[in-house]
């Protein structure tokens, strides 16, 4: 029988992996991979918490809808990245700099 | 609880043994280098352009039009899960899910977006490659 | 309430998720000259889902949807308030986005999210309705394709809200695994009765303030804001600083009602904390940093949407002020202060939206002598901005007055001390704009043409500003009226 630390322990791992990855870097895409990773990560503990603690099914539900959410974001995401690109044939986002003050 | 022990030791002596190997060639090779070492394929195969080249930017728009009708069957397999219970109510909600995710589709398609048309190759460009 | 029963209650929603689709597929079949016809659309389908709405107020309030959503006053408030503020962004687009089918449908898409957004009682409904705001305010941030400052902003913009969206799930995670439920009630009942770790639920709350706070502007989640107002355009960019913000601050409000506090026995509005975290010490200090870094990075700018995007900072640092208190007053004040600052606020941006084509420029130095060449449009953004800043004869006024009564009544004196003097720092860079206006001889001094539509506009919300300034009581009275949180499954 895993306990329910074990979920919870690699779900923080992932997370801080995911915070790590949209910190350091600096390809638009990696940093939306970063974000993929934070939300794989909730969605573990949700699943997890619904299997240990919950008496009923909702935090697998909430999973589900966090892979939806993902998958939306990740489209619209893509998409906006896509056009960046067009415009500058580059999507390093510290070159992402018109505005500063 | 045992089992894990093993597994974490046969995990940690992998580790030491591929350790020890990297080390032991790290110490006995000899740092000779020359440009070929570099070409991806030392068979004199000369590689031309890059690994990393551009895709048309149309697989995109399609695999984006692809994900959302990818992702519309999770919605689907709870609903199969539960469709006995609530029989005919149930239809209906995923016939109106559906029906909106095909008002999108029909959006795209009279957009024309889903229309295939073939980019034209880019001779200078791939003529600039090869000359460099 | 069962879900076929809730549907009644559901009216506004479905009315416009019907609108969403029938504008667009009726853009499919008008020609080019006559697609303005789905902006006209656009205005009267959030017409009626605001008369839709108001007339909920007769209904009791109650939960829908097996607790997923509640039906109160204060959401149906708030559902009144972006409605009316998407149908002011429309009127404010139409000159720049006159045939942008695709444009208005998405503000319809966003203004869906909004009123889903305020009656969440659950933390799967808050997720959904968040992403449903951003993920299209993404899109319309970078609305004009070729512009490469609006697709920066757009990038910016929606790096942010993903991370910090995720970051806010997190947290919104181990609230679930403290408490076996995710109806906002339930946690609360459980939170009281199972006492969980306070630091382990402190946590939980920061992470989820990460995605609130982001939401909000609130410091320190503020980066993306300069940079997206700046770029995005104008229209974009007023609809930003108010409908989905005042959404956020209702969010917020309805997440330290339940999440973090209960009603109290001592009064109907009176909140105390489930689990004593030191939130409001905490609420105390982001609020003052958020209007103090606002206001200080405001006092450098040069250009007008950017230091109107500062302001706007400094302005939920103001509201936050109000909530750090959080019981009946505070809530009535933040409430009204939302409406009194949509109006100043579309005010100030629609001004910049007229004036910037005719001056090809949004540098504040451009706008030299201003008061010459344009004298109405001038008067017009002075009044704006003394409004801003919350000097009396205006609503800003009787706005700021509400939110620093109610922080002075719990006694949090030095709080209101600061907010004061951060509305002074305040009026040196708006007075500085009037002065640049007015008192500097321009270089050419050729007489703006205003249409007569941009000045029509400008009265519509220009008379609210002043007229709130001295007669506000049906106002308040509305506000106090609508004041009613529903608390159940």
């Amino acid at each position: 029988m895993i306990s329910l630390q074990s979920y919870l322990i690699i779900s923080a791992v992932v997370f801080i992996l995911g915070i790590l990855t949209i910190l350091y870097k600096k390809n638009a895409v990696g940093i939306l991979m970063g974000v993929e990773l934070i939300l794989n990560s909730v969605n573990l503990n949700f699943l997890a918490f619904s299997k240990y603690i919950d008496a009923h099914i909702n935090g697998q539900l909430v999973a589900i809808f966090i892979i939806i959410l993902a998958a939306s974001e990740a489209a619209v995401a893509l998409a906006i990245i896509l056009n960046l690109y067009r415009d500058r044939a580059n999507i390093d986002v510290t070159q992402v700099d018109q505005m500063k003050n | 609880m045992v089992a894990f022990y093993i597994v974490l030791l046969f995990f940690l002596i992998g580790m030491l043994i591929v350790g020890i190997t990297l080390v032991i060639s790290r110490i006995l090779q000899s740092r000779k280098s020359y440009p070929e070492k570099y070409i991806p394929y030392e068979c004199g195969e000369l590689p031309q352009g890059e690994a990393w080249i551009q895709f048309n930017n149309r697989f995109y728009i399609i695999a984006l039009i692809f994900l959302i009708f990818d992702v519309e069957i999770l919605f689907m397999f709870p609903w199969a899960v539960v469709f006995d219970t609530f029989g005919m109510l149930a239809f209906i909600e995923m016939l109106i899910f559906v029906v909106i995710l095909l008002v999108g589709l029909a959006y795209v398609w009279a957009k024309g977006d889903l229309e295939w048309v073939k980019p034209k190759p880019k001779l200078a460009h791939l003529a600039k490659k090869k000359g460099a | 309430m069962s879900n076929l029963n809730s549907l009644q209650y559901f009216i506004p929603e479905l009315f416009l998720t019907v609108s969403i689709l029938v504008i667009i597929i009726v853009d499919l079949f008008l020609k080019k000259e006559k697609k303005v016809v789905s902006a006209y659309l656009t205005a009267l389908a959030l017409l009626v889902a605001m008369a839709l709405s108001f007339q909920q107020y007769n209904f009791s309030p109650a939960s829908l949807f097996e607790g997923m959503v509640v039906l109160d006053s204060f959401a149906i408030f708030f559902k009144i308030l972006a409605a009316f503020s998407t149908l002011i962004i429309v009127f404010i687009s139409l000159p720049t986005f006159r045939d942008k089918a695709e444009y208005y449908v998405l503000l319809l898409v966003v203004t869906l999210g909004m009123f889903i957004m305020v009656q969440v009682n659950d933390l799967l409904m808050i997720l959904l309705s968040m992403e449903m705001v951003g993920v299209i305010s993404y899109v319309l941030a970078g609305y004009n394709k070729k512009n490469l400052k609006s697709n920066e902003a757009s990038l910016k913009y929606l790096l942010f809200g993903a991370a910090s969206t995720g970051v806010m799930a997190f947290g919104f995670s181990y609230i679930y695994g403290m408490t076996g439920h995710t109806n906002l009630y339930l946690i609360q009942q459980a939170l009281l009765n199972n006492n969980p770790h306070p630091l382990a639920f402190f946590i939980a709350v920061v992470l989820i303030l990460a995605g609130l706070g982001y939401k909000i502007a609130m410091v320190p989640f503020h980066f993306w804001v300069p940079d997206v107002y700046e770029g995005s355009p104008t229209p974009i960019t007023a609809f930003f600083s108010v409908g989905p913000k005042a959404v956020g601050v209702a969010l917020f409000i309805r997440f330290l009602t339940t999440i973090v506090a209960h009603p109290a026995s001592t009064g109907l509005y009176d909140f105390t904390q489930n689990i004593p975290i030191k939130l409001p010490e905490l609420l105390a200090v982001l609020a003052v940093l958020t209007m103090t870094l606002g206001n200080l990075s405001a006092l450098q700018q040069k250009n007008i949407k950017r230091l109107l995007g500062y302001s706007a900072i400094a302005h939920v640092g103001y509201m936050l002020m109000a909530l750090v208190v959080f019981n009946g007053n505070a809530i009535v004040a933040v409430m009204f202060y939302a409406i009194v600052y949509l109006f100043m606020n579309f005010g100030a941006f629609w001004i910049v939206e007229t004036i910037t084509p005719k001056l090809k420029s949004e540098r504040i130095a451009d706008y030299t002598g201003l008061g010459y060449r344009a004298p109405f449009t001038a008067v017009a953004l002075a009044v704006f901005l003394f409004s801003l800043t919350g000097i009396p004869p205006t609503a800003g006024f009787i706005g700021k007055v509400y939110l620093f009564s109610a922080v002075i009544k719990e006694q949090w004196y030095l709080l209101a001390v600061l907010g004061v003097l951060n509305s002074v720092v305040s009026l040196y860079y708006y007075a500085y704009v009037i002065k640049v206006m007015f008192l500097n001889q321009p270089e050419n001094n050729d007489l703006i043409e205003v249409p007569l539509y941009n000045k029509v506009l400008t009265w519509v919300l220009l008379i609210p500003t002043l007229v709130m300034g001295l007669y506000w009581n049906p106002v308040i009275t509305f506000t106090e009226n609508s004041l009613g949180l529903f608390f159940g499954k």
